[in-house]
């Protein structure tokens, strides 16, 4: 008999960990009071569903998406083996690929909506064809077709090869959106010179990654109704040496507006959110310090 | 002598085969799993089947491990186009899995558990694109791993055979089977079966609904605790069939609803209270060849459920859905064994259409009757012959008295009921208006006729059916009395009233008086049939001139 074929990958790490079992769970508890019923939950969480399994008590049914078959048949003998398989609805396919054309290989469908969305990704977010971004505006289309509010969490391997040509593009853009958004023109070297921090090719990718990714899933949100509340980002250390970015935001649909809804957060206030560091099994002062944008009102 | 021949035989065999020849060609995997089961669901049987000697094999053992209170189950489910059978039994060791790729190769012992012959374990190969097989047993820290890809073998079958080319099973089995292990916790023990991407033309074995009802009827599972007679019944299969241990199954729906299967019996059926019959074994004394449950439908008769005399019938829409639990059905180590028609095409020789009155089991206890493969009948040998034999003699007799006693009883009751539904009516109508005269005659002898019924009838078995159609009789016998008296009665016709309502000339008044007087005087001993005869003269008479 051979040795062991599967790559069981990715497990976990006391960083990794001390987010699921603390910061996040915390903050799916709330979500859970406030709602008053269990979370339908959507998500990535490889073969083992850490996720699933520490948030249980908060969740109902879970979708759950994977594209490797050996890890589909493990994640079903998990499921069994935890008690948990009548609430588990597993995909199966690439998550880019469900999200767009609605069905998965086999044609099944996800059962929209849902209260809480995990997307643990392996992966970064931009891709040369930007299928990632598309299926995450997708999701969040989906989400408010069924006027449906929701948690979104995603974790990110911080890439250096995400294309830093889209990125540059887009601090150009939110230079322009804030500058555009202020009467007061004094405030525009102030603009410009947090945009040209973010643009210095010296500072660490987790700092651009954090604007950008809370920006656009504003953007997205709000133009979708939602009312969207970013929070800072967090990174730790993943395996491998590699470094991880998480987001955890809210997404409160607004019934009955037509229009583009205006967030109670500010952009101002997303862009000097900050970065939190997760380190074993808590947070610690991170090294990555953004300059915060400050609007003085002229005297 | 004996050894000569075999001599004999074993050159001539040498003549014909090489030692090293296989015998055994690709396509007969492809045949044997395609063919042995006509109704796919009966795939799912083969592996909880499986499922449930592992369950038997690990509580066998379980005792020495205190640690380990997980409740011993089979869980199905349905995930995509996959169907997944669990259990938390036995589990396989490193020997185990490489055997998977045998087929009809197992070491289980025949009479020991449900299933022995090998084959079932590959049943799904028949109509998936995989067969995925996990599984770990106890102290053991690895998770082996099996995969038949059995959509590609059925293709690379197909493609030789357009080539002419017949292979050898073994490397064709080989080629698209592989095992691997990964590391896992010791503590663990449990198999997950995933027939996976199953064919289109195989679905209802992804209808959840279906499974439940299926699993229900031939699985190795208990009565719902709902069900009023399904604890009286169990307890008596615990008592008499010794390897009676019925599993727990559950089944998730794609809805998220986790159900346990029950055998299908419920309070809705409106079943009667159940009896027990032995099939002893003639060669043993005090041993049973089989132990066998019945009862039939009933309805509320006298404040009690009683057996009524009809085919057993359940709620539902088509003659077939509502007959379909009428009749026994044979059971083995728990599973079902044929269809609700075997006992009756089996054991009865006579009076047939008694058969499906009764629903129930017959467990078969005998370790020697053993079933067929597809599980439509028992293999034909000395066992089945005589377990038949002695079921022959003992179930069709007595359900065939008990079916003549319930329609004894029935209809006695029915006519009891009948005769006090009458004689309620004519109680009313004497406190009432009273009865006419002319009436007086027909309804004596409709009660006459009603009483020689239940005279006929007077020998219900059923005590309280009996005390009933007393108390209809004496209820009778005061009823007659009170018809017997006239001033329970409306008066007679009056022919002086009718002349003067029909203002009647004097000579048709005296032709008229004529007529009835003469009439009377015929009737002089038959007064009921004088009254019946005059109202209906009045009432012609009346109706032609009023």
């Amino acid at each position: 008999m051979r040795s062991p074929k599967l790559d069981t990958g990715f497990d976990s790490n006391p960083s990794k960990d001390f987010l699921r079992r603390e910061y996040d769970k915390a903050i799916i508890s709330q979500w859970r009071a406030e709602l008053g019923k269990p979370l339908k939950y959507f998500g990535l969480p490889a073969w083992k569903m850490l996720d699933v399994i520490e948030w249980q008590q908060f969740i109902d049914r879970f979708t759950t998406i994977e594209r490797e078959e050996d890890q589909q048949h493990l994640m079903f003998l998990k499921a069994n083996v935890e008690n948990v398989e009548h609430r588990l609805h597993s995909l199966y396919g690439e998550f880019d690929d469900i999200l767009l054309n609605g069905r998965d290989t086999f044609g099944h469908r996800p059962e929209w909506p849902y209260e809480l969305v995990n997307l643990d990704y392996f992966g970064g977010f931009i891709y040369a064809d930007f299928s990632r971004p598309k299926a995450l505006r997708k999701l969040i289309e989906n989400q408010a077709i069924y006027e449906q509010s929701f948690l979104f969490i995603i974790t990110q391997q911080l890439r250096d090869r995400d294309t830093k040509k889209e990125k540059s593009g887009f601090l150009k853009d939110l230079g322009r959106s804030l500058k555009s958004g202020i009467l007061d023109s004094t405030v525009y070297p102030a603009v410009d010179e947090i945009i040209s921090w973010y643009e210095d090719a010296d500072i660490p990718d987790c700092a651009r990654q954090t604007l950008y990714m809370n920006y656009f899933l504003r953007d997205w949100g709000e133009a979708e109704h939602f009312d969207v509340a970013c929070r800072p980002a967090i990174i730790y250390p993943g395996t491998g040496g590699s470094w991880m970015i998480h987001f955890v935001t809210d997404f409160r649909f607004q019934s009955g507006i037509g229009h583009r809804v205006a967030s109670n957060q500010s952009l101002l206030e997303l862009i000097n959110l900050g970065l939190l560091e997760a380190r074993e099994k808590g947070f610690v002062p991170t090294r990555f310090v953004q300059p915060k944008l400050s609007i003085r009102k002229q005297t | 002598m004996a050894s000569e021949v075999d001599e004999v035989k074993q050159n001539a065999v040498a003549d014909s085969v090489e030692d090293s020849e296989e015998l055994f060609y690709a396509a007969a995997v492809q045949i044997l799993s395609e063919d042995l089961y006509p109704r796919k669901l009966e795939i799912i049987r083969e592996y909880i089947q499986n499922a449930s000697d592992a369950l038997d094999d690990w509580m066998k053992i379980s005792d020495l491990i205190p640690s380990d209170r997980t409740e011993p189950q089979i869980k199905v489910s349905i995930q995509g186009k996959s169907v997944l059978i669990f259990d938390n039994g036995i589990g396989m060791t490193e020997e185990d899995i490489p055997k998977l790729k045998r087929i009809a190769y197992s070491e289980k012992r025949v009479g020991e558990e449900a299933g022995y012959k090998g084959i079932g374990r590959l049943a799904g190969i028949a109509v998936a694109e995989k067969l995925k097989i996990t599984s770990t047993s106890y102290g053991d820290p690895k998770l082996y791993h099996f995969e038949f890809r059995a959509a590609d073998m059925r293709k690379d079958i197909s493609d030789k055979k357009k080539q002419g080319v017949n292979e050898q099973a073994s490397p064709v089995i080989k080629r698209h089977t592989s095992t691997w292990w990964t590391d896992i916790d010791p503590a663990d023990h449990y198999t997950l079966v995933e027939i996976r991407n199953i064919k289109d033309s195989c679905d209802e074995l992804l209808d959840s609904d279906k499974l439940i009802e299926y699993i229900g009827d031939i699985g190795p599972v208990d009565f719902s605790p709902e069900f009023t007679h399904g604890a009286v019944i169990s307890e008596n299969l615990q008592r008499r069939v010794p390897d009676y241990s019925p599993k727990t199954i559950y089944l998730s729906r794609p809805d998220g609803k986790k159900i346990k299967v029950f055998k299908p019996y419920n309070n809705e059926m409106k079943i009667a209270a159940p009896q027990f019959m032995d099939i002893p074994d003639p060669n043993n004394a005090g041993e049973l060849l089989a132990y066998c449950w019945y009862t039939s439908n009933a309805e509320e008769i006298l404040g009690k459920m009683r057996p009524t005399g009809k085919i057993f019938q359940v709620e539902g829409d088509a003659v077939e859905e509502r007959r379909r639990f009428a009749g026994l059905v044979y059971k083995l180590f728990g599973f079902t064994v044929g269809d609700r028609s075997l006992p009756e095409r089996t054991l009865w020789t006579t009076a047939r259409a008694r058969a499906p009155w009764f629903t129930g089991e017959i467990h078969v206890v005998d370790k020697n009757v053993q079933p067929t493969t597809p599980r439509s009948d028992f293999i034909e040998n000395a066992a089945r012959v005589r377990f038949y034999a002695e079921a022959q003699k003992r179930i069709p007799p007595i359900l065939k008295n008990l079916a003549q006693e319930i329609s004894d009883n029935r209809k006695a009751f029915q006519d009891a009921k009948n005769i006090r539904q009458k004689l309620d009516k004519y109680k009313t109508q004497l406190e009432n208006a009273g009865i006419e005269r002319s009436d007086l005659k027909i309804i004596k002898e409709e009660l006459d006729r009603s009483f020689r019924k239940l005279n006929i009838r007077k020998n219900a078995t059923d005590k309280e059916i009996s005390a009933y159609q007393k108390d209809v009789r004496r209820f009778g016998e005061t009823i007659q009395t009170a018809l017997s008296d006239p001033k329970k009665l409306k008066p007679g016709y009056s022919v002086s009233d009718l002349v003067k309502e029909l203002d009647m000339p004097s000579k048709a008044r005296k032709v008229f008086q004529i007529v009835m007087d003469t009439l009377q005087a015929h009737y002089s001993k038959d007064k009921d049939e004088y009254d019946a005869i005059a109202g209906k003269i009045h009432k012609a008479l009346k109706d032609k001139y009023v």
